[in-house]
């Protein structure tokens, strides 16, 4: 119970940042939503552990839910690390492109 | 001015730190040629100082993008200041410059757009072994898998290509994977593709196993992207 409530805190911490940030204008809407979002699912999922705990039995698994939400969140760092991956190689492109307008107009 | 039958021909030399051979290339080149346009990667050693007292065009990268984005780069150029044939050739000696005039000839006579230079087609290369039976081979089998189609030298830098090619081949590929993507793009715009022998004297090994593996890497993420 301890762990929910110090989970949730830390999830409501990071809502008030995202809040800071929309207002600040440092964030764009869709990247706000996104997270918005994001932590909202993440402070559900908290607050029905034993929903998810019977789900992980039902599908089989022999851990607990917080095992499965573990297991879920690697599974999406993963696919961020790959996104990036592909952003990297598209501003990788945009420097080249940037470099060779200036390299051509000297 | 030395115009071959009326056509304008350029030859782009891509160089990172090749300091001790550039000179030497570019002498070699300049009667071959009626414009020599020498692309500085962002060199750290005196290539573009070297260069620009040969009298020859140098474009120069504020930093390292690597030899792909140098010859889309001298490529970019040569279509502004009117080629009508470019020629890729290497900074660090490895081809021979009497060898351009046999790369333009499909060319100029209309019997192909792009031309590819060939260590596998008869004239001799010293070619360490371990290139030769298994960086080559595996270079043809990632040729095979991304293009479709392969070449009897897929990793080869010599070609030349008319100015339709250019300008239809737009290289995207900053790396070294340059090569398996223009010929990927010169079979599927439906280019007349031709290739020939041409000598290549290693001075050092060249593309290691490491950079194959970049290579690969490099295909795959464009894949992705595009």
């Amino acid at each position: 119970m301890l762990q929910q409530i110090i989970a949730l805190i830390v999830i409501a911490f990071f809502l008030s940042r995202l809040v800071w940030q929309k207002q600040k204008k440092q964030i764009s809407p869709s990247e706000f939503l996104f997270w918005l979002i994001f932590w909202i699912i993440a402070g559900a999922a908290i607050i029905g552990l034993k929903l998810i705990d019977r789900l992980a039995a039902d599908l089989g698994f022999s851990g607990s839910g917080i095992d499965i939400l573990i297991y879920a969140a690697v599974v999406v760092l993963f696919y961020f690390i790959f996104r990036l991956r592909l952003r990297q190689e598209k501003t990788e492109r945009d420097i080249t492109k940037i470099i060779r307008e200036i390299t051509i107009k000297k | 001015m030395k115009i071959v039958n009326g056509k304008k021909v350029f030859c782009v030399i891509p160089a990172y730190n090749e300091a001790n051979s550039i000179a030497k290339v570019i002498d070699s080149v300049k009667p071959e040629v009626d414009e020599v346009v020498v692309v500085d990667d962002g060199s750290k050693d005196a290539t573009k100082k070297i260069a620009s007292q040969k009298g020859v065009t140098v474009l120069s990268h504020l930093i390292n993008r690597g030899q792909g984005a140098a010859l889309a780069t001298g490529n970019e150029y040569a279509l502004k200041n009117g080629a009508d044939i470019i020629v890729h050739f290497d900074a660090d000696g490895q081809f021979l410059a009497e060898e351009i005039k046999d790369a333009i000839a499909p060319i100029i006579s209309g019997e192909a757009e792009i031309v590819f230079g060939s260590r596998f087609l008869g004239k001799k290369s010293n070619m360490p072994w371990l290139k030769k039976n298994l960086l080559i081979p595996l270079a043809h089998l990632v040729n095979k898998i991304f293009v479709g189609a392969t070449l009897s030298d897929p990793q080869n830098g010599f070609r030349a290509m008319s100015r339709i090619a250019a300008e239809k081949i737009k290289i995207e590929q900053a790396g070294m994977a340059h090569n398996t993507e223009i010929i990927h793009k010169a079979f599927s715009l439906g280019l007349k593709i031709k290739e020939i022998p041409v000598t290549v004297i290693y001075n050092n090994f060249g593309q290691r196993f490491s950079g194959g593996l970049k290579i690969i890497k490099d295909l795959f993420i464009a894949r992705l992207i595009n």
